[in-house]
């Protein structure tokens, strides 16, 4: 009964607050509405996330809702992006505002929208049927589209087209992928069965194999799109560019890996029943690999950070696609520690390219003068954030690659890990490069910084605070967070 | 059963007018009579199996894709569909007729090969699906303006409602609600940015779109 209230609850809270925002007619009362909402949001995903830790798995309404480890990790991911970026959306328009760039009154739109799509996120996370998984998954596009498109010139327009265009198409696929995965459990379970994620895990290795890998592949190839993977990311780079900086930091933190839980839980469930999955992990395998590699030769081509910021998603969803192809425990359980860390560190490099951008009016690289002359702080969170999302030691990020890494060399999986390994380093060069020139100049002759606009140190906050975050996961992890990611390693292994 | 069959290459004939399509006007009223289709082909199930399901289904189908989106996508879109103006082909027109007809084969062969239950409905119903599913895709791809992209993934949504329907007819109720929703949602995001599209650039051909590169 509890479980029940708290799983509606968690998709309610943020449905009542997109209502909520477009109702209210205030702006004060609409952007102090955002911090209370993420703040309960936040403290019922950690109730919940601690019911899965005691009870293993928790569901209501017949297996309409249900939340297992791998569905707590990704709940947690969405809610802690959103938890920082609801307030940072605030700080950001109303610099941007000052900086006279937008009006604060377009917040009504903005705010409805945004906490539309976090509850359409929440809702992935826990659908425990497919059928509502996919429409949940889907439903994300269309709220995202149009913050996507929210400036409303020719180039994001351009961008939400391609995103919407790409992504319905995506999401097409995989429903004729779920309709396969449907009909592979009919023979077993019969006509009108219960479509859940429990009932066909307990239907196993009785799953129709063929139907189940073609399933699958559909699943991977159609909602991959969604998930970053090359070489369905071309809308990618575009939508990251042109949406607003907050919006990016969801679209990278949290959307992606709604999409992601998708292809694992259809990997899981037609695991058993395809020889423990080898034909499955190796096609995962080749679109993990090959996304690491289109996204690292990206990234050294790139002059935009925006841009750039993508190119780095769409090698880090194929690091975490290597991690579960791969299959040992360990490298299962760093994949699903590289999605926690690098959904934080991506957002906290969001947050950063909107305090450049605020600053300097570019987001082109060569445009930026040394940064640490004119603001040592904002200097400081913009390499640690290239540093932390690059996979630099101490932050989060290293300790999931090299666990993905050493978990590939464990099933003597030598090539793929090797190659991982070096794309990897290779990837870090193309990201931290950039990022040093903009901090501390290479020599070319600065443009003037633009006339001095306070920004106020309120915009810092919100990076500062997930670095720190990146900082204590890279050191420790801690023991809940442990447990759950083994667990969900563990759901996703069978 | 006839009828059903019937119904369902109607359905597949219908979504060659897409294909072929010179006027935005006439891409509507093709998706529009294939979502009737599509609705008589849930109806048609419904008398011979007399799940209740299916004739929410198909009343839901007709209600919502045979009135609501047309009229949606009509009026949204008002500025492009009324000026009559010709849609070019990125393919040309016999090469763009002859990859539907390869994609119908393709789907057919797929359809004879794959291990999917059939109760209710013949094999060649499924393939039926299969191939507007692609040549819904197809004509995202291939026609470079924002109605007929939209309309070609709305057609091809039509496709996977008939794998469904041959899969399992009434799959949950919940569930195809869930669907039908869905494409409503579509649709109305996708006006609003043909809208859009149209306040940006006047037009809503989408080779104007060509500036994020890299």
């Amino acid at each position: 009964m509890i479980d029940a209230a708290l799983l509606v609850a968690v998709v309610a809270v943020p449905l009542a607050a997109a209502a909520l925002s477009w109702v209210v007619r205030s702006d004060r009362w609409r952007c102090a509405l955002v911090l209370p909402v993420v703040l309960v949001l936040l403290g019922l995903t950690l109730t919940l996330v601690a019911r899965v830790l005691h009870l293993g798995t928790v569901a209501a309404f017949a297996n309409w809702l249900y939340l297992d480890h791998v569905g707590a990790v990704v709940l947690l991911v969405v809610t802690l992006v959103s938890a920082v970026a609801g307030p940072y959306s605030v700080v950001y328009f109303r610099s941007r505002a000052r900086a006279q760039l937008t009006h604060t009154d377009e917040l009504r739109t903005y705010l409805a929208l945004f906490f539309l799509l976090v509850a359409t996120m929440t809702a992935a996370a826990i659908a425990g049927n497919l059928g509502l998984l996919w429409t949940a998954v889907t439903a994300t596009t269309f709220a995202s589209a149009p913050l996507v498109d929210f400036y409303g010139s020719h180039e994001p327009l351009e961008a939400a087209w391609k995103y919407v265009i790409l992504a319905v198409a995506g999401d097409l696929i995989a429903l004729f992928g779920f309709l396969c995965l449907y009909a592979a459990g009919i023979g077993w379970l019969g006509g009108h069965y219960d479509f859940s994620v429990p009932v066909l895990e307990a239907a196993g290795p009785h799953l129709e194999p063929v139907l189940g890998t073609l399933g699958f592949l559909l699943v991977l190839v159609g909602f991959g799109t969604k998930a970053g993977l090359a070489p369905m990311h071309t809308w990618l780079p575009d939508a990251y560019q042109q949406a607003p900086v907050p919006v990016g930091a969801m679209l990278a933190g949290a959307e992606i890996n709604c999409a992601m839980l998708a292809i694992m839980r259809v990997l899981a469930l037609v695991t058993p029943a395809e020889h423990g999955g080898l034909a499955l992990r190796e096609a995962l395998l080749a679109f993990g690999l090959f996304s690491m590699t289109v996204g690292v030769v990206f990234l050294i081509a790139q002059r935009d950070f925006k841009r750039l910021l993508a190119y780095s998603s769409v090698e880090q969803m194929g690091l975490l696609a290597t991690g579960l192809a791969l299959g040992s425990p360990i490298a299962v359980a760093g994949a699903f520690l590289q999605m926690v860390a690098q959904s934080l560190a991506k957002a906290c490099m969001f947050f950063n390219a909107g305090t450049l951008l605020l600053r300097f009016r570019t987001t082109t690289v060569a445009e930026v003068p040394a940064v640490i002359r004119t603001a040592p702080v904002t200097a400081a969170l913009v390499l640690g954030a290239a540093l932390a999302t690059a996979g630099a030691p101490p932050f989060g990020l290293f300790l999931a690659e090299i666990s993905i890494v050493s978990g590939g060399l464990a099933t003597r999986a030598w090539a793929a890990a090797g190659f991982a390994a070096a794309l990897l380093v290779v990837g870090f060069i193309a990201l931290v490069a950039p990022y040093s020139r903009m901090v501390f100049g290479d020599g070319a002759p600065a443009p003037a910084p633009g006339p001095r606009r306070t920004l106020g140190p309120a915009i810092l906050v919100p990076g500062a605070v997930l670095l720190a975050g990146l900082l204590v996961l890279g050191v420790f992890v801690p023991q809940p967070l442990h447990a759950l990611l083994a667990g969900a390693a563990r759901e996703i292994r069978q | 059963m006839l009828a059903e069959v019937v119904l369902a290459a109607l359905f597949l004939l219908l979504t060659f007018e897409l294909i072929v399509a010179r006027r935005l006007a006439a891409a509507v009223n093709a998706y529009q009579a294939q979502s009737w289709v599509l609705g008589a082909i849930a109806c048609a199930l419904f008398t011979a199996t007399h799940l209740a399901e299916l004739l929410v289904f198909g009343l839901l189908i007709l209600a919502l894709k045979g009135v609501v989106v047309p009229l949606l996508l009509r009026r949204r879109t008002a500025f492009a569909t009324a000026a009559g103006r010709e849609v070019a082909y990125v393919v040309g027109f016999p090469t763009a007729l002859l990859i539907g007809a390869g994609l119908c084969l393709t789907a057919f062969v797929a359809a004879s090969r794959l291990p999917l239950p059939s109760h209710l409905l013949p094999t060649g119903v499924l393939g039926i699906g299969i191939a507007v599913l692609l040549l819904g895709l197809f004509t995202t791809t291939a026609r470079r303006d924002g109605v007929l992209q939209t309309t070609g993934l709305l057609a091809a949504e039509n496709g996977l409602l008939v794998v469904g329907l041959v899969l399992e007819p009434g799959l949950s109720l919940l569930i195809e609600f869930a669907l039908v929703l869905d494409v409503l949602i579509a649709a109305l995001v996708m006006a609003f940015l043909l809208a859009r599209m149209h306040e940006a650039v006047s037009t809503t051909d989408t080779s104007e779109l060509t500036r994020l590169r890299g």
